[in-house]
């Protein structure tokens, strides 16, 4: 600052001197500077700008490839949806009504015996016509005449009461034979309502399924219709996916971590331990080999059990093949289940032994010391531990498919998010640097405002001849 | 598919390092003069700090410092681990058993020759080929040698090497002048490192040995 100074013993005088001409240079470069300061405004503000729409383009871009994808995504879903519950209606239909003559000719048979056995019911041997009226009659006739006439009367009495028993009991016998055959028709009336009842179920399935065929149809055209409130509802569907398959893998990681650190130390047992790939030592590679290739194999299993498509080329193979390959896998796995288990009993061994050398070298006896790991429960534990693994290891692959599905939508969305939040940032920066720059211009004014007013006074207190700028426009 | 195993193969060999990451380690003790009562403590350290250290594929030779230490009969002991966890265990012990035998014996020498350990030393050292090689020396530092003895270190004697000086036992004239002790340090240090030696380091406590062995 010092060399600044006009006389360097007066520095006052310097410093006044040096105001003096900063004033003067000022005041006299007061149009270029407003018009470099309303440049520089103008060009920070539209670059800002470029950014905010740039960015906004983008965003509005990729939400709608997003939205597309959501789309697409929706349509094959539903789709896939109403093939099943085609599939479901097809099977039901054609089993049932393979089923249906059967039933009907059942029911027709049933419908025979009963109408046969209600006929049977209702036959019965007639009564004599007039008889029982005639013998009433003569058996009321008065007793007061001649011993021939009453001994007749009286043998007529007695006919008629045994008449009158004997069709009594006749007619008991009747109708204790057409109980019975009522009673034969029954177990028939319950065989026609079990099948009536039949009948009203796979019909209400069939209701059921239609509904449901039906909702998928409604959900369907709203995706076709591309409407909101589907995309809405497919896009948090989505989102939930995700996260649930992002814990499942979080969790599946943490299994992979401890199966390999299970089988890592005994690795050591089959594999060079001097060697290194990458600066790993080869046992921990070949421990992570084993780990994916675990992973691998439960992947294709699932892929030849039709829970997952990876690989739609697998799904055009014969069944046969797929068969073989499900079978490969599954023995793959069973095989490398195996393994792990017997090196997580050499690993307890190892563990074993490393603990007693130790000891030894250390010069405490083994024996001295209390042994808590005598039981065979850690290598019973390590062995079971070794052997279940790789299954769930193996399971792995339904929620990777998920999560790479679903993963699309989730990372475009977000970059549509970024983009939207950054060109908001933009358009106020854009905002901000245009005031920014006409405060700064102000600011320049406030400094010469001494030369400004005399200016005023000398001109009359008119405008500045040459002004850059009107008083309140924007820069 | 003959593309991609074509390109997979290089990258395979390219990321299999041909560097040694073995370790291997001399442990020199003194057995001459006030220094040879220390042996049995020595061969403790060696024993807790050194030896469970060793992983499979590391070298370790334990060699006595005596009236001319450059002789192979001052071998105590050197085995190579074997690349089996299992096996190297065994080995282990059966080298701690060594080491017992060697700290029971009655032996003490007149002059103490650290130099020509450092060259046996050194020699078994870079014929293992180790990515790491190590030096320990369990001595006072104070050379004598005897008459007619000379040791003269080439200039990359311990080229890539780590010594560590453990255990260095004051001398009564240490504990009067302290300066002499740090002096003498100082000169082993400029010795070691003027014939490539790429570190030197006194450990006081075993505990230290065990994480600068750490690899």
């Amino acid at each position: 600052m010092e060399s600044l100074y006009l006389w360097p013993a007066r520095p006052a005088a310097s410093l006044l001197a040096l105001w003096l001409l900063s004033q003067l240079f000022c005041w006299a470069a007061r149009a270029p500077v407003h018009r470099a300061f309303r440049s520089l405004g103008r060009v920070l503000a539209g670059a800002f700008r470029i950014i905010a729409r740039w960015c906004r383009s983008v965003s509005v871009s990729v939400a709608k490839r997003d939205r597309e994808m959501v789309l697409e995504m929706g349509k094959g879903d539903a789709e896939s949806k109403v093939a099943r519950e085609f599939h479901r209606v097809e099977v039901s239909f054609s089993k049932e009504l393979g089923r249906y003559p059967e039933m009907h000719r059942k029911m027709d048979d049933l419908i025979a015996r009963l109408d046969g056995d209600y006929k049977e019911c209702g036959s019965s041997a007639p009564t004599p016509p007039g008889w029982a009226e005639a013998t009433a009659a003569v058996a009321k006739m008065p007793a007061n005449v001649d011993n021939v006439v009453k001994k007749v009367l009286e043998e007529i009495h007695s006919s008629a009461k045994s008449g009158e028993k004997k069709a009594l009991q006749e007619y008991r016998e009747a109708t204790a034979k057409r109980h019975k055959i009522l009673g034969g028709m029954a177990p028939m009336w319950k065989e026609l309502k079990q099948l009536a009842g039949d009948a009203g179920k796979s019909v209400a399935a069939a209701v059921e399924t239609t509904k449901r065929i039906d909702a998928h149809m409604t959900t369907y055209e709203q995706i076709r219709k591309a409407e909101d409130k589907a995309v809405r509802a497919m896009g948090w569907q989505s989102t939930q996916l995700f996260v649930a398959s992002l814990l499942v893998l979080g969790v599946a990681i943490g299994g992979a971590f401890v199966n390999f650190n299970l089988i890592a130390l005994p690795m050591s047992e089959l594999v060079p331990a001097g060697s290194r790939i990458g600066g790993m030592p080869v046992s921990t590679v070949a421990a992570l080999v084993v780990v994916l290739m675990e992973v691998a194999a439960g992947i294709f299993a699932m892929e030849m059990l039709g829970i997952t498509s990876f690989f739609p080329k697998l799904d055009l193979l014969p069944a046969s093949r797929r068969r073989i390959i499900l079978a490969v896998s599954l023995g793959g796995l069973l095989m490398l289940a195996c393994i792990e288990c017997s090196l997580a009993i050499l690993r307890e061994q190892l563990v074993d032994s490393a603990t007693a050398l130790k000891q030894s070298l250390a010069g405490i006896h083994t024996k001295a010391v209390a042994d808590p790991a005598a039981s065979r429960i850690p290598v019973v534990g390590q062995a079971v531990l070794g052997f279940i693994l790789p299954w769930i290891l193996a399971m792995v692959a339904v929620p990777l498919e998920t999560l790479i599905a679903t993963g699309g939508h989730i990372f475009l969305t977000l970059t549509a998010g970024i983009l939207a939040v950054v060109g908001t940032v933009a358009r106020l920066l854009a905002n901000g640097a245009r005031y920014l720059v006409e405060g700064l211009r102000h600011l320049y004014d406030i400094y010469i405002v001494i030369p400004l007013q005399i200016e005023r006074l000398a001109t009359g207190g008119g405008q500045r001849a040459g002004s850059p700028v009107k008083q309140g426009a924007r820069p | 598919m003959k593309k991609v195993s074509l390109l997979a193969l290089p990258l395979l060999l390219c990321c299999s390092s041909n560097k040694n990451y073995a370790q291997a380690v001399v442990a020199l003790v003194d057995v001459s003069g006030t220094y040879a009562d220390q042996k049995p403590e020595v061969v403790n350290v060696i024993k807790t700090g050194i030896l469970p250290k060793m992983q499979p594929g590391d070298s370790l030779f334990v060699i006595r410092i005596d009236d001319e230490s450059y002789k192979k009969a001052n071998l105590e002991g050197g085995m190579t681990l074997d690349v089996r966890p299992s096996k190297a265990n065994a080995q282990k012990l059966a080298f701690a058993t060594q080491l017992d035998q060697f700290a029971t014996k009655h032996e003490r020498s007149r002059h103490t020759d650290i130099r020509g350990a450092m060259m046996l030393g050194a020699e078994y050292l870079k014929e293992t080929g180790a990515g790491q090689s190590t030096i320990v020396v369990f001595s006072d530092l104070e050379e004598d040698l005897p008459k007619g003895v000379k040791r003269t270190l080439a200039p990359d004697e311990f080229a890539g090497m780590r010594i560590l000086a453990m255990n260095v036992k004051k001398l009564n004239a240490d504990n009067a002048n302290p300066s002499a002790y740090r002096a003498r340090l100082a000169s082993w240090q400029q010795q070691f490192k003027s014939h490539g030696a790429k570190e030197f380091q006194v450990v006081l406590a075993a505990d230290k040995l065990d994480e600068l062995l750490e690899h």
